[in-house]
């Protein structure tokens, strides 16, 4: 019978810590981009213009439909031969988290702001407000809300899909993990507790989405995504 | 800055074999994950308790957690307490598989839901018992409504067996890598298997956009 000892693995809690930290910081910084860049596509999406609309559904659709494990190694390895510059792993990482969230949050938005009714635009308009006033004062403050359990999701997933990063050395939770288990030679005891790591920080942020979600559905918001 | 596909076309055949694996995977993954999601899917539905506690702890758990951390586990961790060893294809079907079954369990318990109790009542009341209601009555009506959320999935489990590469697996992405690694061709290499990748899963994309579109015209 196999004995566990957690000893050997609390002794590195530090390195572990240092990872969480990581892991944290890439998912939040990924997501700002993320949102900004998204809300950007969806606009161009949304747009009357082809030059616009059309490259916008490329990189949309181009990020959905390949792995973002294959996009984090495009842009980890392929990407600096191309444009020339030296890239981090954290860098090469935010950039594909953020395009990556980008083109799922751009779906987000879009729908959230395709849900609101006809007539509040043309109120808007009819009130002397352009179209970009429009978006800004009546109907994106509005859209927001329906959007908010979608983005949620949609950040919980991000932060699951940053461990990818450990595959290119960028010290996340699950480098640390890693590196921990061949120091202390306990893999067993190592992931485990990593993977408890994980479920507590991510099952705690499931919990306020749900908790948020309920409260907004009380208020009598309805939901897209 | 050269683009030059020539090595690439070369070793077509690496490729080719990679993405063998590439299918193998997804396929074992598709049945397992959706397979095993039904009756888990049930559990959570289920009124007795010692049904419904497991099968909840079970959804939570995987959806709450990262699936590289769990191919990871079940490759490096749980072969210490097993008295055998476990490969990399067995490691990377369980953390997927399990992953997308307890995902997959939440659409057919909202499906299954989403069908009005009059059916039910309905049912029992020809004299079905429960299993018949449910394989006659119930599924039939709620795999429709099921089926854009289970092509999202599909696509989802397609896109996750890349990270099989992790543990060395042979599939599209790690062919990818030993090409690469020996030519010193990353940018044509990576670009030709996100391009393999991106045409493979472009018709399953549009067959969940059009499912979704007929769900919601015809509801």
């Amino acid at each position: 019978m196999y004995r566990w000892d957690f000893a050997p693995v609390a002794a590195h809690l530090d390195l572990l810590a240092i990872g969480l930290f990581n892991t944290l910081r890439l998912t939040g910084a990924a997501l700002a981009f993320g949102v900004a860049l998204g809300l950007g596509l969806a606009l161009m999406r949304l747009s009357r213009r082809p030059w616009a609309a059309w490259p916008a559904g490329l990189v949309i659709e181009v990020f959905r439909t390949t792995p973002p494990l294959v996009q984090l190694f495009w842009f980890y390895f392929a990407a600096p031969l191309v444009v020339g510059v030296e890239m981090t792993p954290y860098l090469a990482a935010l950039v594909t988290f953020s395009i990556q969230s980008a083109a799922f949050f751009a779906e987000v938005f879009r729908a959230g702001i395709e849900s609101i009714e006809r007539g509040q635009w043309d109120a808007a308009r009819a009130l002397g407000m352009n179209r970009g006033q429009a978006l800004r004062r009546i109907v994106l403050p509005q859209a927001v809300k329906r959007m908010i359990p979608a983005f949620m999701e949609r950040a919980i997933e991000l932060m699951k899909t940053t461990t990818l990063v450990a595959t290119i050395s960028y010290a996340d939770l699950l480098f640390a993990a890693n590196e921990v288990s061949q120091k202390t030679f306990r893999p067993l005891e190592t992931y485990t507790a990593v993977a408890l790591a994980y479920f507590t920080v991510i099952y705690g942020a499931s919990l306020l989405a749900r908790r948020i979600e309920l409260r907004l559905a009380r208020s009598g918001e309805g939901t897209v995504g | 800055m050269r683009w030059d596909f020539a090595t690439v076309i070369e070793h077509a055949d690496v490729l080719a074999i990679g993405a063998v694996g590439t299918l193998r995977i997804f396929a074992i993954c598709l049945v397992l994950g959706l397979g095993l999601g039904l009756p888990v899917g049930l559990g959570r539905y289920a009124r007795n308790p010692w049904l419904r506690a497991p099968a909840t702890a079970f959804v939570e758990f995987f959806r709450n957690t990262p699936v590289l951390v769990q191919i990871i586990w079940f490759f490096f961790a749980l072969p210490i307490l097993l008295p055998f060893q476990i490969g990399p294809l067995t490691a990377a079907v369980l953390g997927i598989s399990l992953n997308s079954a307890a995902f997959s369990a939440e659409i057919y318990r909202g499906g299954i839901q989403s069908i009005e109790r009059g059916q039910w009542d309905g049912a029992r009341a020809l004299g079905m018992s429960w299993l018949q209601a449910m394989r006659r009555v119930i599924l039939p009506q709620a795999i429709k409504r099921m089926l854009p959320a289970l092509a999202n999935r599909a696509i989802e489990i397609f896109k996750m067996s890349t990270l099989a590469s992790a543990v060395a697996y042979v599939e599209l992405l790690q062919q990818g890598k030993l090409i690469a690694s020996l030519y010193y061709n990353p940018i044509e290499v990576y670009t030709a298997v996100a391009a393999i990748f991106s045409v493979i899963l472009w018709p399953l994309v549009q067959l969940s956009y059009w499912l979704e579109r007929r769900l919601k015209g015809g509801e």
